[in-house]
Formats: structure tokens, C-alpha cells, sequence
């Protein structure tokens, strides 16, 4: 039986870290995924740089999709 | 080609430029999840150093981007006299040169505020995340905030970090 916080958190709820300082808190209430934050801040510096050109990729090739006109809804 | 804003990186520390890195690249640095398409550098106005700039695009079609026409990208000894910025688009993408940082100075006070930082391909100059916090700030624009808030929270995260040792 999965409790009920696990569940919210399954269902996308930020499970906020108990040490969280003032400047965290500031920010998840700003709206930050600090999820995605936490994840990165795992990565190594150089790491993070190399995503962000994995990311701009990925945003240019989205930019160039062309709309698919083939008269089948997908 | 394929745009890449660490091969950007790269070229201007292989052609000794002057400068420190800024802008979203360097709030990439620092953990900000933000996706930035341009490399921002604050680099030095020299004639030399300019050139140096010219000589690490060359083979990429270099021009200025905010011009009308999108000029290439062709220093001369008056130009190099003239300018305060450079924007630049190139094959490997968008690069810009600041003279100044609004909130921060010219390049020898931001370079003061910057510290050497080890890459694959060897050191930069990275300006430090108060000084970083601060040009953000005073950029004003929502997603400068956004990373503001970033910026802010990563300190206070490394601030406990520090003081839990």
C-alpha cells in the first residue's frame, strides 16, 4: 500500500529537502523546478555546459519540425 | 555545422582571448537549469585582442548579427577604435563581446570579480556568482530573475554546505 505522500510525490509533488535554506524555499515558491535544479547541480560543471548544447540541439531541431500535412491525425 | 557554445569557448581560449565568461553560460556553469543559446564574454577593447577575436571565427562566417544587412565580421584599425560591443553570429552560434557588464564595470573590474576556472581544453576566466547575481540583477529581464533565484538558492546550498564541514 503506497502512502499518501509518496503518492503526491509520485504524482509530481517536490519533496522539500528538511535542510532546505531560505534562498531554496524562495525560489521553489517562484515557481523552479528545484527537482531539475538538484539533478544538474549533480552533474560536474563541464557537465552541465555539454548539456546545454545537447539541449540547444534539441530546441533548434524542434524549431526546424516542419508540420506533417499527410491528412492522418497523429 | 553543428552549433556548440563550449566549441566557442574553446576557439576563443585557443586564440588567447582576453576575456571572462558571463551571461547564461556562466549561470550554466554554476547549476542554473536555464538553456541559453549565445556565449556572453566581457573581454578587453583592445585592437589586439580584438583581432584575436577575429582571427578564432574566421572560418565560421562571422558577422554582426544586429546589423541590417548582418555585415561581416572585418575589423579594421578604425573600427577596432570604435567599438563597445561586438554581436556576432556565427556557424558555431551566437557570441558576444561586452566591454562592460551593467552592475558589475569595465573588463578590468570584472575580470577582478571573475576567477580562473579548469576546462577539458584548459583555463578560463568565469565571473564569480555574486558578481554574476549582480549583472543579473541589474539586467532586470524575467529570465535574468528567473536565474537570480537559481543563483541565490545554489549560494545558499553551497553556503551550508560549507558551513556543515
Amino acid at each position: 500500500m503506497i502512502d499518501e505522500a509518496t503518492l503526491a510525490q509520485m504524482n509530481g509533488e517536490y519533496l522539500m529537502p528538511p535542510d532546505a535554506g531560505p534562498a531554496w524555499r524562495a525560489a521553489f515558491a517562484a515557481g523552479i523546478d528545484m527537482s531539475l535544479l538538484e539533478e544538474n547541480l549533480r552533474r560536474t560543471p563541464w557537465e552541465r555546459l555539454l548539456a546545454n548544447d545537447r539541449a540547444l540541439a534539441l530546441v533548434r531541431a524542434v524549431q526546424r519540425a516542419k508540420p506533417v500535412d499527410d491528412g492522418i491525425a497523429h | 555545422m553543428m552549433e556548440s557554445l563550449t566549441e566557442i569557448l574553446r576557439r576563443l581560449h585557443d586564440a588567447k582571448v582576453e576575456f571572462t565568461l558571463i551571461g547564461g553560460l556562466a549561470a550554466r556553469h554554476y547549476g542554473v537549469t536555464l538553456v541559453t543559446e549565445d556565449v556572453d564574454i566581457c573581454a578587453r577593447f583592445t585592437p589586439e585582442n580584438l583581432r584575436r577575436i577575429e582571427n578564432a571565427f574566421k572560418d565560421f562566417h562571422p558577422r554582426h548579427r544586429l546589423t541590417a544587412h548582418k555585415m561581416p565580421f572585418e575589423l579594421t584599425d578604425e573600427l577596432c577604435g570604435r567599438l563597445k560591443n561586438i554581436y556576432l553570429t556565427t556557424d558555431l552560434g551566437i557570441l558576444d563581446c561586452l566591454s562592460e557588464v551593467a552592475g558589475v564595470g569595465d573588463f578590468e573590474a570584472v575580470l577582478r570579480q571573475s576567477e580562473a576556472r579548469e576546462f577539458p581544453f584548459g583555463c578560463c576566466y568565469i565571473i564569480k556568482m555574486d558578481a554574476l547575481i549582480q549583472a543579473k540583477q541589474a539586467a532586470g529581464r524575467p529570465h535574468d530573475l528567473m536565474a537570480v533565484a537559481q543563483l541565490q538558492a545554489i549560494k545558499g546550498k553551497d553556503e551550508q554546505q560549507k558551513n556543515s564541514l
